[in-house]
Order: C-alpha cells, then structure tokens, then sequence
C-alpha cells in the first residue's frame, strides 16, 4: 500500500476525483451531442430552412434534467459534508500549536502540556525572494497530527498549509483553527492566501517535517536542524 | 412598414444628447461608457498577466499590481458586466420588446445614467497617483480601514453612486414592465431578456442597500472613528463580509442573467425554432433568483464562520447547479432539430453557452465545502469566474452587439471580423482560464504578483501569457469591428436576422418614437420565439 503523504490532503484528492469524474461525465453528456446537433441540423438553401416549429418543450425531458441534476449535487454535497467533518476534527492527539498572522509574517508558538508557551518561531518579511532561513522554518514531527490554532494582530490573513490542501482564515478578534498529518519528512510550502496588502505575495515560510525525535531535541533546543538531511528533499 | 422619422444617433446634437430622457439614448451612452471601461479595465488585466508570466517582479512594483488589480476586478464587474447590459441593453431593449413608447419614468432614468456618469468620473479619478485604491474590489477591513488600502472613501463614494443608479434604474424597469406592456404583451409571451432583466432588478432591489450598509459602516469606521469593524473594540470584521456578500453574490446572477437571456434571445433566431422549454427557462430564472440570496457563505467557507453555516450554505450552493443546468439542456434542446445558421451572433452564442458549460462544472467544487478549504483564495477560483463572468458574460454580450447593431446603428457589423475575433476570443480565453484553474488546483494563490520559481507554475503562467495575448488580439479585432461598422458598415434592413421579435418590427435604426404610437399592434397569438417561415438572407 502506497504511503499517505498528509492529512486531510488524503480525502481532499479523493474529493477531487469524484468531482473530475462527474464533471467529465457531464461535460460529454451535454457537449457531445450539442457538438452534434450544431453539424447535424444545418441550414440548406432548399433543403432544410426551416426548424421544426412544432415541439416547444417536453416535461417529460424538462422532469428528468431536473430530477437527475438535483439527485447528483445533492449527494455530491452529502459526501462533501462527511469528508468536511473529517477535515474540521483533528484528531484527539493532535499535538497544538498557536500561529499569529501579521504584516508579513506568522508567528508560531509552541506549547507544552499546561498550554505554556515553550519555543517561538518568528517569519521575517523578505520581498525579493523566496528564500527562507533556517530558524524561520515551521518544525513539525513527521506523522503526528498537528492541530493550529490562528489569529491575526493587524488585518485578516490566512494559513495555507500546502502538502495538507487546507486553508483557514487568521482574523482579528477571533480564533480559528485547521489540522494537518504530513508522513514524510521534508520542506513543504506554506502561504498567505487572504489577501494583506503590499507583501502578499511575500507572506510565505516553510514546513520543515522531521521524525518525531528529532522534533522532540529540536523543541529542547539541542539542534538547530541546520545540518539535518531532508534538506536535500525535494520541496513540495 | 413606416418610414424612419429619427435622427440617425450620431447626427443627433450634443445638446440633444446631453439633456436627453430617451431611453436607446440612455442606453447606448452607458453601453459605450462601460465599453470604453472594459477596454482600460482589460488592459489592466493584461499588464497584470505579464506581470506573472515569470517570477520575480517585471513590469510593475507590487501596491501598482494591487491598484490594477483592484481597478480590474471593481470597473469589469459594475461596468461591463452590470452596466452594460442592465443599463445598456436593458434601456435600449425593454421598451422595444413589451411594446412601449419609453421606460415608466424617463427623467429618473436620465438621473440613473448621470448617477452613474458620476461614479464614472470618481473611478477616473483613482487613475491619479495617491488617489490609488488597493484594497481589492472586495473591500475587506480591517485592510480597507488601515492606511495602506489607499483613498477608501473614493471606493465609498463610488459604490454610493453606483447604488443609487442601480435602484433607480430597479425601481424604473420593474415599474415598466408591470404598467407599460402593449395589450396583448404577457407574461408566458415575454423575450427572455426581459424576463431575465427584469429578475435581475429585483436582485438589485433587494441586494444593493445591503452593499451600501457595508460600505457606509466602512467609511464611518476610516474617518469617523466608529468601531463596527474594529474587534479591539467590540466590532467584527466578519460583518462586514457577511453583509457584503449577502448582495455580491446575488449580483453575479445580475450579471450573468441577462446574458442567458441573450443566449435565448439568438439561438432560437439562428436555428430557426422556437426556444425550447420556454416557460421551464422562466422558473429557472427564478429559481435562480430565489436562492441567489441564500448562498453567500460559500465566499467564507474559510473565513472562520461555524461550520454548520458552512455546510448548510454548502447545501443551497450546489443547488443552483440545478435551474443553471435546465436552462444549458434547454439551449442544447433548442438545437435539436434546428436549421442553424453560424452567423457571428450565433458562434458567441454558442461559445458562451459552451464556456458557461465548463464554468458550472468548475462551480461544483466550489460549492463542495471539502474540496474548497484546498482551493480557496487560489487561481483556480479566478480561472472559475473567468469561465462564467469574463468570457461566457463577454462573449454574450459581443454576440448581442453584433445582434442588435442595425437596431442600434442602422448598419451592419462586419461578418468576417466578427468571425475572427470569436475565434480569437474563444481560443484565447480558453488557454488562459483553462491553466489558470490548473494552477490554482496545484495552490497557487490568488492575488499575487509574484510566486516562488515552482517549475511547473512558471510553464502553466507562461501557458497563459500566451492565451491573454490572443484573448486581447480578439478583443481589439471585435474593437475594430465595431469603430468600422459605425463608418462604413452596410446599411441595415429593419428585420436583418428574421427575428418574430417586437424590437425588429421598427425601422432601423429605432426611431426616437419607437412604434410611431402609443402600443404596436400585438397578435392574439404573438410569441418572441414563434419561428416557421423560411428565412429569407
């Protein structure tokens, strides 16, 4: 069995095809014979130049495309809402972290049993590139569930946590929060997708996910991660 | 058929124009403004695709990318995608198509336009540097409330007078089409676009003070000191989005509505049949209408609001994939068993139609809360309302150019460049959107004038580059068009199309009195769509 890369992301592609799947479906039932009929029913000079004038509708067809349609969304939005459940409830040991958005960066607070704050990552605004310090990297265990907790200081940004496909909004005045499960360590993008003004753009950091005892020194302090090998992992 | 008494529209005085309570005056002085917008507005579009073909900054700094961005979203949705056709067309063609001799109140229509004139100006005035507005067309606080957003109050002002035009013009149209109707005009024979007008204006109705609340809040909060925004003192910057999409969201079926009503109007004329499903089209449009107001969260599905009101917004949004659907099957319908003719008209049409078709499915996603917390506030939600906004909204309306030209002007638009420039917007949007929701789905974020050098980001954004460049080469041929249909265009017959409609009734151009009396004379059996007799071309 291949390896879940991350979580939600898992049921979010699964997601994503049954979509494209019915979107496809549909796309040739209506475009194929419309394509059709564009060739088929041609205007020729004395030969065909008039319509057929007499049919201006039929309910039993009207009924069905109608009918059919509102079956399909409808349990398309029912299977949407139990995977929306899933994305919503991190699991009960999600391991929490609190995230602060600000003009243009995060701030991420690590807490320990109690809920105290025991280490502190700060995202330094950098507009011309997309490089990103070592000790400006979000850490976080491979294969452990992360619950974030966001807010904002100034305007309303947002916490796009790519490998996991979830985003969620960082507003003043109010706390929401997503999870995410990455399996396999690496650097992962992470972005502001709410848009924030001038450095928008720039509101940007990465995931660095390392096992679980290399997360568990790090949190001590005793490395700095510099020398760590999924350096050479490829980005994602 | 009577002779023509008017003036010709472009011999007619300045001063006629100026003080003129006509409606087809009215109508196409807001038509030629927000054309002439759609064009600045579009190229700010393109300066903004340049802008990401490659990473890194090229052409310009980021808070001009923002201002641009900010001018392009605010003047294509109210200009072009609402004025244009509510006060454009919608000005020009109700009266014609119910039999009347003007709008119910012609002067407060004159008002409606110079309302609208002067949010023209105000929007002009945000092109002179420090009068820039770079919080985005959707205006949220508390960035819109901070001093980086620019000169808020220019956006107020602007929404304000909109607003006024929009209910003045709400009021005028729906008042018309209940008192004005020819005997004989009902509703189960009513043009499509009118229906659909009319649906619209009731959105606007109910919609529009919403807004304008918002926006006032807004403005109270920047430069009065009030705090409904300010959650350090007891406000929430949730409300403001709350009450403004609880009218931004109904208002992209103001602005796509109308287009389906062109879409009814020139496929039956150009397949030579009657619309098929008639009166199943008039409960999809107010079904439509109905739940428009009952979606708004799924523009907040990440913003923080409870999940239930997520799911159950969820609910009602993939819903209108339901009316929207009835009426793509019944155009499809129309075509069966049609003797289509591929005149201009009806390739833009058709194209919409088509590119309406890929923008609805592409909705479903959106309405499905589990896929959108991976793709929200990503380039595939712009690529999505380029799909039905952008080009299915602009390819309708380049089609119903076309279509009412020799009303309009009493000349021709040229054929052949119509042909182009479809072919060129078509393939061109195509290309642009198509990879534009690709790259959004790989997570690409919206609003971004830069993004990290991502191999496979950079050849999709080079992918579009390619396409806005055709997309604008179709543009400008379809520009072309029209400046050399107005100057040298044949000279139009009353009836060019054949159409069973009452605006085709009259000479071309529509003269200043339209039918010469109070009401036309309506057969007891007169119906818009009532096609048999071979066209004669």
């Amino acid at each position: 069995m291949e390896q879940v890369l991350a979580y939600p992301a898992k049921w979010w592609y699964d997601a994503v095809t049954v979509w494209l799947v019915v979107a496809v479906v549909i796309y040739v039932v209506v475009a194929v014979p419309g394509l059709y009929f564009i060739m088929k029913y041609r205007f020729k000079p004395g030969e065909r130049e008039v319509g057929d004038h007499e049919r201006h509708g039929h309910w039993g067809l009207e009924a069905l495309w109608t009918i059919v349609p509102t079956i399909i969304v409808l349990v398309l939005a029912t299977y949407s809402f139990a995977v929306f459940k899933k994305q919503r409830t991190a699991p009960p040991d999600a391991m929490t972290i609190k995230v602060t958005g600000f003009m243009w960066g995060w701030q991420v607070e690590y807490l320990d049993d109690k809920g105290n704050t025991i280490k502190t990552v700060v995202t330094s605004f950098n507009p011309t590139s997309y490089d990103i310090p070592e000790d400006q990297k979000i850490v976080v265990p491979a294969g452990k569930p992360v619950k974030a907790l966001l807010t904002s200081l100034d305007v309303i940004h947002s916490f796009y946590v790519k490998p996991a496909r979830i985003t969620e909004d960082m507003v003043p005045g109010r706390i929401t929060h997503l999870w995410f499960q990455i399996n396999k360590p690496g650097e992962y993008w992470v972005f502001c997708r709410e848009y924030c003004g001038t450095g928008h753009s720039h509101m940007f950091t990465k995931l660095k996910v390392v096992p679980p005892e290399q997360f568990a020194l790090w949190l001590k302090g005793e490395t700095n991660l510099a020398k760590s090998e999924i350096n050479k992992e490829v980005v994602r | 058929m009577r002779e023509a008494i008017s003036v010709p529209y472009l011999r007619a005085g300045f001063k006629e124009w100026l003080f003129t309570t006509d409606h087809k005056k009215i109508g196409l002085m807001y038509l030629t403004t927000s054309y002439i917008f759609f064009l600045v507005a579009g190229l700010f579009g393109l300066i903004i695709r340049f802008e990401q073909t490659v990473p890194g900054q090229q052409v310009v700094p980021p808070d001009f990318y923002n201002y641009l961005l900010t001018g392009h979203g605010a003047v294509l949705l109210l200009w072009w995608a609402i004025a244009s056709h509510i006060g454009g067309f919608g000005n020009f063609l109700l009266p014609l198509m119910i039999g009347a001799k003007d709008v119910a109140f012609p002067r407060l229509n004159a008002l409606s336009w110079w309302a609208f004139f002067g949010a023209s100006v105000l929007v002009l005035l945000t092109l002179i540097p420090g009068n820039h507005i770079k919080m985005m067309w959707t205006g949220y606080p508390p960035y819109s409330a901070s001093g980086d957003a620019g000169v808020t109050a220019l956006y107020v002002f602007i929404i304000h007078l909109i607003g006024i035009s929009s209910i003045a013009t709400a009021v005028n149209f729906i008042t018309t089409y209940i008192k004005m109707r020819a005997p004989g005009i009902h509703f189960w024979n009513t043009n499509m676009f009118v229906h659909t007008l009319i649906a619209a204006n009731v959105i606007q109705l109910v919609g529009v003070p919403s807004l304008a609340g918002a926006v006032t809040m807004l403005l109270l909060d920047k430069y009065l000191g009030t705090n409904f925004y300010n959650p350090a003192k007891g406000g929430d910057p949730l409300l403001y989005q709350n009450v403004f999409w609880f009218y931004s969201h109904p208002v992209v079926y103001v602005q796509i509505l109308p287009v389906f009503g062109f879409f009814s109007e020139i496929v039956p004329t150009f397949a030579r049949r009657p619309l098929f499903g008639y009166k199943s089209m008039i409960f999809a449009v107010w079904g439509i209408t109905l739940l428009s107001f009952e979606v708004w969260i799924h523009h907040m599905f990440v913003s923080g609001v409870p999940d239930w009101a997520r799911v159950i917004m969820s609910y009602t949004t993939i819903l209108i994939a339901v009316p929207t659907g009835i009426k793509i099957f019944n155009w499809m319908g129309t075509l069966h068993g049609g003797a289509i003719i591929l005149r201009s008209p009806m390739l833009y049409a058709l194209g919409g139609i088509f590119m309406f078709l890929i923008g609805g499915l592409t909705g479903i996603p959106n309405a499905m809360v589990a896929i959108d917390l991976g793709i929200s506030d990503s380039l595939f939600i712009v690529g999505h309302f380029h799909y039905v906004l952008g080009m299915a909204l602009t390819l309708g309306l380049f089609g119903a150019i076309i279509y009412w030209f020799p009303k309009m002007t009493g000349k021709m638009y040229p054929e052949g460049m119509g042909k182009l420039s479809f072919w060129l917007t078509f393939i061109g949007a195509n290309l642009f959107y198509f990879f534009q929701m690709v790259v959004g789905m790989l997570g690409n974020p919206r609003r971004y004038p830069d993004y990290p050098p991502i191999p496979e980001w950079v050849t999709l954004h080079q992918i579009q580059t390619v396409g806005a460049v055709i997309l604008g080469l179709g543009v400008l041929v379809f520009t072309i068009g029209i400046i050399k249909g107005l100057l040298s265009g044949e000279k139009a017959p009353d009836n060019p199309w054949q159409s069973q409609s009452l605006e085709w009734r009259i000479p071309s151009p529509a003269p200043v009195d339209n039918f010469g009396e109070e009401h036309p004379k309506v057969e007891p059996d007169y119906h818009p769509y009532k096609y048999g007799a071979p066209p004669v071309f």
